[in-house]
């Protein structure tokens, strides 16, 4: 019972089991049953998890690689169905099961009575199975195929309530956008089955890369189209606009996608490639300044924002951007640093981010759907349990000192500012540095904006519940069911960070021994390459393991950012909503609340081409469709005519025959008589 | 003397016969009968041009005419039983409803003849049962 692999498989097919289970109890009368295989598996797949973190703990340095079957071979394309169990794959795996199931506990709450409860569950199931799968996929078709079935997943549940024409049309935006992402990805598998030597196995092929240096601007492109899927799934700038449509599906879902199961997916993909970031430094330093881009953009969209569940959206693409700003270092610095920063930020971020959409379903769940903070108000004296969570989580992704979202920010700031300091982008690097902490304030400010908004000022709840039935102006808190959730992620958001890195380092010792981030393998790749850019293999900065001291500097300035955000959220808004802004922050409030335009242009630029175009092929289909109606209604006409010779008599029909014969034996003699 | 187109005569004059009988009778028997004579007109062809040329072609051709008429009679009169079942009437024209859709029906300028009585409907005793005897001896005289 020590083998990793029995392990990794069986985390793996719980939830596919639950899946069915819950979708045949979903077509039976016990249909209110639903979430007992999903909350069972999820259960049974954290406590494998976590003791698959022992276990991989226990061998360090070297993954363990399982090829299951052969999926297809057909001449030098040959796809395993391979895993691979390394820390990177177990912490991953650990995490997810982990959120899954306190998300599953609080929606069998949450959904209690809904239309669709199995309908739900199975798809929450399959959602968990193949994000596991995602992350023990070895092989890069593997990976492709359960990346879809995320992407399948997420339009099921962003469009679960199909008859509300909003959610429809979110659910189609989130499945056509990152669509646009999967295809870059798919062509960057293509492109590094070349490169890999005809290997489709992630293992061999960064093993034939590092042996057979290829073309740099090949693997540039191969790195930069493995991004661009990242870009769509994991909601970068540009392909960020249908994270926040998203909202449309049910609160937990939206946990679920933001914390674990979806967007966490692109940072993933990358943090499995840093190999190959490594030694493309023109490509890192764009998937850096996109992460930087996109955390600023979105950290800005998310002020002026009206709705809790959007602004809480907006900050996860802003989070997702940190994250990939801290991958975009990888090679600067030690990968190993680059790869714990990323990873441990989106773990905290899992368990705060789970907490805060949880906290918001509460809200929902209490109010009778409502989720303008305009509404409502002053709701900590009602809701007790959901106020003090809400503050967890947000102080916590604030970065307020000593809590996990803290650390994790320190780490990624960290892993930049030492990017700044040399390497072939140190400059640029390190006005990425400036952006990442303009976006800790910014986050800090946006958050408490709408946590003062919400439970703060004034108590005013909804007199008009958008759901009818729901307890609107009686709000009251929410069951036990959903609020244990909100209290054990509560205590993640508050000391998961604490515990496992600041003084322990144990998160970075363990990540450190993943082997595609070992040093020796990262001296190997560049050593090629390390003249070129003035830098050797020997540098001590890159080869250092994952060990660093604590940066009093980066922390400092971090946690004043962050303070002052907070500050100024208690300045304006400890009353609620100002009556009016100074005009230039009128301004600026206006552009965030229009999204900076950039959905509008968007709408000008390919939503509106595209309806001409398709209106355009609408027409020529008519068209053809128009000549072949005509060909059909020549034989049609002519039959009018001829039918009537049908008159059903025999003698009629003997009679022609007779006719026939005579016109025929007249013709033959004539003929014969010439 | 008799010639080959004697033959050919009285084979062309029954070939006749039988087409404008069944041209012009409706009654579904009638029609079969004319459509044999139509067929034996043939048959005597096929035999007169065997004769004529001195083989037995023409004559085995015309065993096998034989032969399948058979068939065919015993197919046709079979399905004269039932088609008079269902429509109480050996009238051809009854049965012209399998036309084309759309196609309005011939009508009769002319009045038919009155349709047969119920009692004229034919009972085949059932097989390997003696019929019984009739109960009115005159009325089986006159039948």
């Amino acid at each position: 019972m020590s083998d990793p692999l029995g392990f990794a498989l069986a985390i793996l097919v719980l939830p596919l089991v639950a899946a069915l289970a819950a979708a045949l109890l979903s077509r039976s009368s016990r249909a209110e049953l639903a979430h007992i295989p999903l909350v069972t598996a999820s259960a049974a797949s954290a406590v494998l998890g976590a003791w698959l973190l022992l276990l991989v703990d226990d061998r360090p340095g070297h993954a363990v690689v399982g090829n299951l079957a052969t999926w297809f071979a057909a001449g030098k394309l040959s796809v395993y169905f391979s895993v691979t169990i390394d820390p990177l794959a177990a912490v991953m795996l650990a995490m997810v099961t982990f959120v899954a199931l306190w998300i599953a506990v609080f929606s069998s709450g949450y959904m209690h009575g809904d239309r669709g409860y199995g309908r739900f569950f199975a798809v929450m199931s399959l959602f968990v199975f193949s994000m596991c799968g995602l992350v023990l996929a070895n092989n890069f078709l593997v990976l492709v195929a359960f990346w879809e079935g995320v992407g399948l997943c997420s339009y099921l549940l962003v469009g679960y309530y199909y008859d509300k024409p909003a959610a429809a049309a979110a659910a189609r935006k989130a499945f056509l956008v990152t669509r646009i992402g999967d295809t870059g990805l798919i062509l960057g598998v293509l492109l590094l089955w070349k490169l890999g030597g005809w290997n489709t196995d992630l293992t061999a092929v960064f093993d034939h890369i590092r042996t057979h240096t290829p073309d740099t601007a090949e693997l540039t492109t191969a790195c930069l189209l493995l991004f661009c899927g990242a870009v769509g799934k994991s909601a970068q700038f540009p392909l960020y606009v249908w994270l926040p449509d998203a909202m449309e599906g049910p609160t937990p879902v939206s946990a679920l996608i933001h914390a674990a199961t979806m967007v966490t997916a692109g940072v993933y993909l990358l943090a499995r490639c840093a190999p190959l970031l490594v030694i493309c430094p023109e490509a890192r330093f764009l998937v850096g300044v996109t992460g930087g881009i996109t955390a600023v953009l979105a950290a800005f969209l998310a002020l002026a924002q009206t709705d809790l569940k959007r602004i809480l959206a907006y900050s996860t693409v802003s989070q997702l951007g940190l994250m990939f700003l801290a991958l975009g270092t990888a090679g600067a610095i030690s990968p190993a640093l680059a790869v714990t920063a990323a990873m441990f930020h989106l773990f905290t971020h899992a368990f705060f981010k789970a907490l805060l959409f949880l906290a918001a379903g509460s809200v929902m769940h209490a109010l009778g759907g409502v989720i303008d903070v305009r509404k409502f108000g002053g709701l900590r004296k009602r809701l007790p349990v959901t106020h003090l969570t809400f503050l967890c989580g947000a102080a916590a992704l604030a970065g307020v000192p000593l809590l996990s979202g803290f650390w994790s920010k320190d780490l990624v700031l960290e892993a930049v500012q030492q990017a700044g300091h040399r390497g072939p982008h140190a400059t640029g690097y390190l006005f990425l540095f400036g952006v990442a902490l303009l976006t800790t304030f910014l986050t800090a400010f946006y958050t408490f904006r709408a946590y003062f908004l919400s439970f703060w000022g004034a108590e005013r709840v909804p007199e008009v519940p958008e759901v009818p039935g729901e307890a609107g102006p009686h709000a009251h808190e929410s069951p036990p069911v959903m609020t244990v959730p909100l209290l054990v992620l509560a205590v993640g958001a508050l000391f998961v960070g604490i515990v496992a890195e600041p003084f322990t380092h144990w998160f970075s010792h363990f990540l450190g021994q993943t082997p595609t981030l070992a040093p020796q393998v990262l001296a190997d790749g560049l050593a090629p390459r390390a003249t070129a850019h003035g830098t050797t293999a020997a540098d001590p900065g890159l080869n250092a393991g994952p060990n660093h001291g604590f940066n009093w500097t980066t922390a400092g300035l971090s946690t004043a950012c962050a303070l002052a955000g907070i500050g100024l959220a208690y300045a304006v808004y400890r009353r609620g909503e100002p009556q009016r802004y100074p005009a230039p922050v009128e301004t600026l409030f206006s552009l965030s609340r229009n999204k900076l335009y950039v959905e509008d242009i968007y709408e000008a630029v390919v939503v509106k081409p595209a309806g001409i175009l398709a209106f355009l092929a609408a027409a020529f289909d008519g068209f053809l469709d128009g000549l072949t109606r005509l060909i059909a209604a020549v034989p049609r006409f002519i039959g009018q005519w001829a039918r009537p010779v049908q008159n059903g008599l025999v003698q009629f029909y003997a009679l022609s025959m007779a006719l026939g014969l005579v016109v025929f034996l007249t013709f033959v003699m004539f003929r014969v008589a010439r | 003397m008799i010639t080959l187109g004697h033959y050919l005569a009285v084979a062309a004059a029954l070939f006749g016969i039988g087409l404008v009988g069944f041209l012009t009778r409706r009654n579904l028997i009638t029609s079969f009968l004319c459509a044999e004579m139509m067929l034996q007109g043939v048959a005597i062809n096929f035999v007169a041009f065997a004769r004529y040329h001195g083989n037995l072609q023409g004559q085995a051709f015309v065993v096998f005419i034989l032969a399948v008429a058979a068939c065919e009679a015993a197919v046709a009169l079979a399905l004269f039983v039932m088609l008079y079942r269902r429509g109480k009437s050996l009238d051809a024209s009854v049965w012209q409803s399998l036309r084309e859709l759309g196609v309005p029906p011939a009508v009769d300028t002319e009045p038919l003849p009155a349709a047969p009585r119920a009692e004229d409907e034919i009972r085949l005793p059932p097989a390997g049962v003696r019929p019984a005897a009739p109960a009115d001896e005159e009325e089986a005289a006159r039948v």
